[in-house]
């Protein structure tokens, strides 16, 4: 791990050739006896566009505008949308030095860069400044979206009981128009919206890049009518002027200046004093991170897809962010601006446009649903972010496997994915539903996170040697050394916010410290506990397994023959596919392959899967029951680990390269077997050519099969029309020269006349031909069980079942 | 005590200032590139491995 030179930093390293050879780890001696694991080390991704990666981090990046620009004014006053504006310009610099690290390291975020440059203790004490962050970012996300639900609906009554719409009684039961508790409300969308996404996540449930692009979609429209019509609004009725962020006009409340509460400091010094404001908004630059997570993903030219990613996000959330802020000062009245629209801000402008009410409301409700999409997604993306972050230290030996040990359903680690959402969930309750409580503490772990980042990118300027595609510019060569102005200059900004926070934001300094604290400490014991075990695993692997590591997987390195078997393993207890494959399987014809596929979405953990990795308490067990079944078979299999980034694309890919001709699973606990072909199909679909076809192999609990064809393939024959090919064939052999003559030459010769017959006048005929048999073919499958046939149509052919198709 | 605090504050001051300076530099050098970035034409393409 702490050898940059080992990992793929480049951009386009994890696409080199397939030739580089096997690098065995173990010394050779005593190796023969030992199965052979490939670990390749390159996780197979489907990559996406730079527009895709922008709208994942730009679900968290701008949900941040909901909230960002209330908690500013309430701590700073009426001038916080240009500290916001200012935070939004610096962000620019802050996404430098992200794009910096990726361009370093694959996977350029703070747990990776903290630790090449400044070793294990750092790595986790900045972890613990991340965790704090993605824990908060859920229950201030949802507490956000709760606000705007209560507000919307508490709106509705007003609106509704000046009609008289309200019935009586109702106003005896409220004593007045029914309102909504604001904070209960709020709590009970969090909670819903978190118990929600930690089922999914539980479940396992793989979010698509598509969603991002979706939500943001519909945040863009939402954004350009917002600003068009805050335009509009200002040409006909003006606005209230935003005052310039002097010290003069600062007004700090009483929860702002925190532990320099009733100290002359704040006041003595100007710049002292925007300092104070400037790490009040600071916030609004949360999410981040999330572009170093993404960046694995992104498509060819990474590195200038990565920037022109960060560009956009840089551009749409100060337009966003920045400008939602200054319009909610310019827009809404000072009265009401605070007191009631302070926790939707975005809300309030609706409501300040010019126009008729009911398009007014129809508008805000807009901005309920467009919040309520953005802001969900923020607590998704928390639970996904955090629980990615423990995978991450947990596969380096800091968190035990205790935390990573899979859901016995659906292979999740639900001890990860519990901890996360219970700690959100007291967060909620704690909060009550208090969004600037809540936006407080948050900024702590966004500003840590951001300055342990910063400053291990400035010690690696000297450290790092490897290869480094891009730099923070202003660099001054001094002595054959350049002296990293630029980097230095953002650091020292968030260097010295961070510091400031910790004075003017005691609620976040009290429970970040301590929360940090017990992270610490938790991983620190973990670790030690961890160590003594895997060196028992270290040894007891090294006698039983020779691990190989390999760029990517390669038929020839790994000396597999074409049109072998590959074999899915996920759980150790399933492993009843493989004892189906090895009972049908010679192995001295054909390879058998066992596949452990390690699932990983952004900003999961195995994207540094470094061979160490491997070692941990699972797989070993993985690899050993595969090995103990394959033994009691007496058969020769061999082991391949694949991290990938959608479990189907890592197979369809990996059939492909090791040119298989059967692909073996089990059945999925998740989906039926039609959807798992499904899915593959439509992997396979989504390879580059060369592709090769071949058969998937379902194998259900009770040892019956049902088996797919993937790709183009030999058509299934009728029973008669292959009689009638041989009876054609005994009749054409027998002619005088023809008894070298093959099925496949009739069949060749029938579709070459078929050809030249459809290309002419008989063209018409052949068609009303072809209709009868559609229409014979419609009737017989419209039948229950049918359906299935249609949807293999278009990417795999279900050809029998319980039978193997050769 | 407080002869520490105000040093301390100055300090912040001129981290802060000195900063943001060179911040606002880095921008304007980074926005220029990002320009040609946005609006440059591609590399030419190369065939990837499941690339969509």
């Amino acid at each position: 791990m702490n050898q940059p030179s080992t990992n793929p930093g480049s951009d386009n390293s994890n696409m080199s050739s397939n030739d580089q050879p096997l690098q065995p780890v173990t010394p050779a001696s005593g190796v023969n006896n030992r199965v052979k694991i490939v670990v390749a080390t390159t996780v197979m991704l489907t990559f996406i566009s730079y527009w895709r990666a922008a709208a994942i981090v730009l679900n968290d990046l701008a949900s941040s505008a909901f909230y960002a620009g209330g908690i500013a004014e309430k701590a700073v006053g009426k001038s916080a949308p240009w500290f916001i504006v200012g935070v939004m310009l610096f962000s620019f610099a802050v996404r430098a030095v992200y794009v910096e690290s990726c361009s370093m390291f694959v996977r350029g975020g703070v747990y990776r860069v903290v630790k090449e440059a400044l070793g294990g203790t750092f790595a986790k004490l900045s972890v613990s400044a991340l965790m704090f962050d993605y824990i908060l970012t859920g229950p201030i996300s949802g507490v956000s979206a709760g606000q705007y639900i209560a507000g919307l609906v508490n709106s509705l009554f007003v609106t509704m009981d000046l009609h008289g719409w309200i019935p009586k009684a109702m106003h005896s039961i409220f004593h007045g128009t029914p309102q909504l508790d604001v904070g209960v409300t709020s709590v009970a969308v969090a909670l819903a919206v978190t118990v929600y996404f930690w089922w999914e996540n539980i479940k396992g449930i793989h979010e698509s890049s598509e969603k991002a692009l979706r939500v943001m979609q519909i945040t863009t429209v939402m954004v350009v009518i917002l600003l068009g019509w805050s335009a509009l609004t200002i040409f006909q009725h003006g606005y209230n002027p935003v005052p310039l962020p002097t010290p003069d006009n600062l007004k700090f409340s009483e929860t702002a200046l925190g532990f320099l509460k009733g100290s002359k400091l704040p006041h003595m010094f100007g710049l002292f004093g925007i300092l104070i404001a400037f790490g009040h908004s600071v916030l609004a630059m949360s999410g981040e991170e999330s572009l170093a997570q993404v960046n694995r993903e992104i498509a060819h030219p990474k590195l200038k897809n990565l920037k022109r990613a960060a560009l956009i996000i840089a551009i749409y959330s100060l337009v966003f962010t920045g400008l939602a802020s200054l319009l909610s000062v310019m827009l809404i009245p000072d009265d009401v601006r605070v007191s009631v629209y302070g926790d939707n801000l975005i809300a309030g402008l609706a409501m300040n446009m010019v126009g008729p009410e009911v398009l007014r409301l129809a508008f805000r409700a807009f901005v309920v649903i467009v919040g309520f999409l953005i802001l969900s997604g923020a607590v998704n993306t928390a639970i996904i972010g955090s629980n990615g972050v423990l995978n991450r230290v947990s596969e380096d030996g800091v968190l035990t496997d205790w935390f990573r040990h899979p859901h016995k359903r659906f292979g999740t680690s639900h001890r990860v994915v519990n901890l996360v959402v219970g700690l959100q969930i007291l967060t909620i309750l704690l909060s009550r539903g208090d969004v600037y409580a809540l936006g407080e503490a948050y900024a702590f772990g966004v500003i840590w996170s951001f300055t342990f980042n910063s400053l291990a990118m400035l010690v690696l300027r000297f450290k790092y040697k490897g290869k480094r595609g891009w730099k923070v510019p202003l660099n001054l060569p001094l002595g054959g050394k350049e002296l990293p102005l630029g980097l230095a200059s953002v650091f020292l900004v968030l260097l010295s916010v961070a510091s400031i926070n910790l004075f003017t934001k005691s609620v976040a300094t009290i429970s970040g410290l301590i929360f940090a604290a017990v992270f610490f400490v938790i991983f620190s014991v973990s670790e030690r506990i961890n160590h003594r075990r895997m060196a028992v695993a270290k040894a007891e692997m090294k006698d039983h397994f020779q691990l190989m590591q390999q760029e990517s997987v390669d038929r020839n390195s790994m000396e597999i023959r074409p049109g072998n078997v590959l074999v899915t393993a996920r759980d150790y207890n399933t492993l009843r596919h493989l004892r189906w494959a090895l009972e049908r399987t010679d192995t001295d014809d054909q390879d058998v392959v066992v596949m452990s596929a390690r699932l990983s979405q952004f900003g999961d953990a195995v994207y540094d899967l470094q061979l160490a990795d491997v070692f941990s308490d699972y797989e070993q067990r993985l690899f050993t029951q595969a090995v103990a079944v394959a033994e009691g078979f007496g058969k020769h299999i061999s082991l391949l680990v694949v991290p990938a980034g959608d479990v189907w694309a890592a197979i369809a890919q990996t059939a492909n390269q090791l040119e298989s001709s059967r692909v073996v699973a089990g059945l999925s606990s998740k989906m039926t077997a039609e959807e798992q072909a499904f899915f593959l199909g439509r992997a396979w679909e989504a390879l580059p050519e060369p592709k090769r076809q071949f058969v998937f192999q379902v194998v259900n609990p009770d040892m019956s099969t049902v088996s797919y064809h993937i790709g183009p393939h030999t058509p299934t024959m009728k029973t008669e029309d292959m009689q009638a090919t041989h009876r054609l064939w005994l009749h054409i052999t027998r002619e005088p020269g023809m008894q070298g003559l093959h099925h496949h030459d009739i069949l060749t010769e029938a579709l070459r006349r078929f050809g030249r017959d459809f290309s002419g006048e008989d063209r018409a005929l052949i068609l009303r031909e072809l209709q009868q048999l559609v229409d014979d073919d419609t009737k017989r499958t419209l039948v229950p069980g049918a359906g299935l046939e249609r949807m293999s149509e278009m990417t795999s052919i279900k050809s029998g079942t319980n039978q193997p198709p050769e | 005590m407080e002869t520490l605090a105000i040093f301390g504050v100055h300090v912040l001051e001129v981290m802060f200032a000195v900063g943001l300076v060179g911040s606002v530099i880095v921008v304007l050098v980074t926005s220029v590139e990002d320009v040609q970035e946005l609006f440059g034409p591609d590399e030419p393409a190369e065939h990837k491995p499941g690339e969509r």
